[in-house]
């Protein structure tokens, strides 16, 4: 009992101390978005808000997010519609050249972000799309869908398959049985896979920075403010992306939540 | 009753998967409020044959007749036949009530209707009424057959489809629902077709037993008649364990086994036997005092003794076959290992069967 309890207070130290590594340099970001300085430090010595002040009266930070935001939103939805079908005929149903289907989906998450970024970009050239926030949407899904599509297929293969059959043998049409069984059955899995498509894309930077042209997202700005002169504007912009982020998913979830009790309530 | 129009009508039924042939010329009556199970080992084409008859697959050729309407082409929300699968299949997002009740929403019927009959069929299957609302994955495995049991019932079907729903059960409480089970088809009086590669299983509870074996229909007859005329080996081996013997037709009406050298009174002969197998049934073997006790004999020493509760198994090693002999506990043999033993049996509790 002793022994058990030394080697408990053991992993809990080790755990404690990975976390703290780890989480330290997120934490020094957020906390240096609240310092004086004008140089990014840490421990912060004096503390202000003026940079708060500075980037949230900013006409760029709103542009920013909302261009990330446009983005990630239709590559969430797109996503997820494509993998949802796509993660269909990956997982659901056996066809001629599945196993084939199912190693092409994989080649764009191997290859290089950048050079996929620059290869789109040429292509859009090519094809006569000019490089903007929507150009970008279609960047990010290349890269994403397959992602989304791998996602919702692992809950796809735990499908038991008969359900659907169930379904019709109880007298319900394809519709029905889509709607009342497959569907609700999918569900978690489409909401990680919106999960998922929605902050990666978020995050993203090597596809947006070529293909997004004159609208730039959070990421780009940063990325570029750190080339060509730091400012305290930047950690205060990431601490405010990752915000914003937690405040559209969380929001997201509790809507689907409240929805879920309304519906049972209705059912009462 | 018997003489009535079948409720189900199989004729020269036939399902191919490419090459293969799942199931081959099956022709079967099934008679309305019958229990009729179908047995065989796995992959002998039963599940492709009961899909058939539920919709869920299209024969190959064929017909299938519903009370004298074909229904090859109706597909299985159209029949007013409902299937408890082997998965069971329950909607794991639903509670046990949206479960029961998913064939009265499909069909329109009111919130207050469907809960009603819910509740009611809730009762039939002896779920307790507070499970309405819970979710199916909270169920144990006895209450989510009686969940699926419910559900299937609850469209008031014509026939009741089975596919091997308790298998995947442990020994106590499937013993338990085949009693239920039978017990429901009496109260119900619905026709219910089961499936099962349990032998045992199909005996408890059918009126009549059909035996498949690679797709083909090879016996039908009620429990009694299985177990004491089997057809052919197949059937008689599929019974549980059996001895058999290799034997010729001999002259003056005995039969010859030449493993033995011997010439062993002979059973009923099926007509034109000229040779097969001779089986005896473990519980129909004794072991002998002295030759003169039962009409054929056999020399062996006891190999090793099993005991099964209610009775004792033996296996008697002869002439380098080993043979198994069953006794109820109060008459065990009185003896140990490696004894030099005596076995017989009388010719009326043998059976001959071909190939």
């Amino acid at each position: 009992m002793e022994n058990k309890r030394w080697v408990i207070s053991l992993i809990a130290v080790w755990t404690g101390a990975i976390a703290l590594f780890l989480y330290i340099p997120i934490f020094s970001v957020i906390t240096s978005s609240f310092g004086k300085s004008r140089y990014f430090r840490f421990p912060v010595k004096a503390w202000s808000d003026k940079w708060y002040d500075q980037t949230l009266g900013a006409n760029l930070t709103t542009d920013l997010h909302l261009t990330s935001f446009y983005v990630a939103g239709c590559v969430a939805l797109i996503a997820v519609v494509l993998g949802f079908f796509g993660a269909l005929a990956f997982a659901r149903y056996n066809w001629r050249g599945r196993q084939f289907y199912q190693r092409l989906i994989m080649l764009p998450i191997f290859f290089p972000q950048a050079v996929l970024g620059l290869a789109l970009l040429l292509w859009f050239t090519f094809v006569g799309v000019l490089p903007s926030w929507e150009a970008a949407v279609f960047a990010h899904l290349v890269w994403i869908v397959p992602i989304v599509t791998l996602v919702i297929s692992i809950q796809v293969y735990g499908f038991d398959a008969a359900q659907e059959e169930a379904a019709y043998d109880l007298g319900a049409n394809r519709w029905q049985a889509f709607r009342e069984v497959t569907l609700p059955a999918l569900a978690p899995g489409l909401f990680s896979g919106a999960l998922f498509a929605f902050l990666l894309s978020w995050g993203n930077f090597p596809l947006s920075t070529f293909t997004t042209g004159a609208d730039s997202t959070v990421t780009e700005w940063l990325y570029t403010k750190m080339g060509s002169g730091y400012t305290p504007m930047i950690p205060t912009m990431g601490a405010l992306s990752v915000f914003g982020a937690i405040v559209i998913l969380f929001g997201g979830y509790m809507f689907l939540i409240v929805q879920r009790r309304r519906r049972l309530e209705r059912n009462e | 009753m018997v003489n009535a129009a079948p409720i189900l009508r199989m004729v020269n039924l036939t399902k191919q998967f490419g090459r293969l042939v799942a199931v081959n010329d099956v022709s079967l009556d099934i008679q309305e409020g019958e229990f009729f199970t179908i047995v065989g080992p796995s992959g002998s084409g039963k599940t492709t044959l009961l899909r058939m008859l539920g919709g869920l697959e299209k024969p190959t050729a064929g017909d299938i007749f519903l009370r004298d309407e074909r229904v090859n082409q109706v597909p299985a929300n159209r029949r007013p036949t409902c299937m408890v699968f082997q998965s069971l299949a329950l909607f794991n997002h639903k509670t046990v009530g949206q479960n029961i009740e998913f064939s009265l929403k499909m069909r329109g019927e009111s919130r207050r209707a469907r809960r009603e009959r819910g509740l009611a069929l809730m009762n039939v299957v002896q779920l307790p009424e507070d499970y309405y609302d819970k979710s199916v994955t909270k169920c144990s495995g006895g209450e989510r057959q009686r969940v699926a049991l419910a559900r299937a019932l609850a469209s008031d079907p014509d026939i009741l489809f089975f596919d091997e729903p308790l298998s995947a059960i442990d020994y106590r409480l499937r013993k338990l629902l085949e009693v239920e089970l039978k017990d429901l088809h009496r109260t119900t009086g619905k026709t219910f077709v089961y499936i099962t590669h349990s032998l045992e299983e199909a005996m408890v509870m059918s009126d009549r037993i059909g035996i498949m074996q690679e797709g083909r229909l090879i016996q039908i007859g009620s429990p009694n008649e299985i177990y004491l005329q089997p057809r052919n080996k197949f059937v008689s081996e599929f019974m549980g364990e059996v001895n058999t013997l290799a034997v010729q037709a001999g002259a003056d009406g005995g039969i010859d086994c030449p493993a033995f050298e011997r010439r062993f009174t002979s059973p009923v002969k099926p007509d034109g036997f000229t040779d097969g197998y001779l089986v005896i049934r473990p519980e129909s073997m004794r072991f002998l005092n002295d030759p003169s006790e039962a009409e054929n004999h056999l020399e062996g020493s006891l190999f090793n003794e099993y005991a099964l509760g209610s009775r004792v198994q033996y296996h008697v090693s002869a002439g380098g076959s080993m043979f198994v002999v069953e006794k109820l506990r109060e008459q065990a043999y009185q003896g140990g290992l490696n004894d030099d033993v005596l076995i017989g049996w009388d010719a009326k509790d043998s059976v001959l069967v071909t190939d």
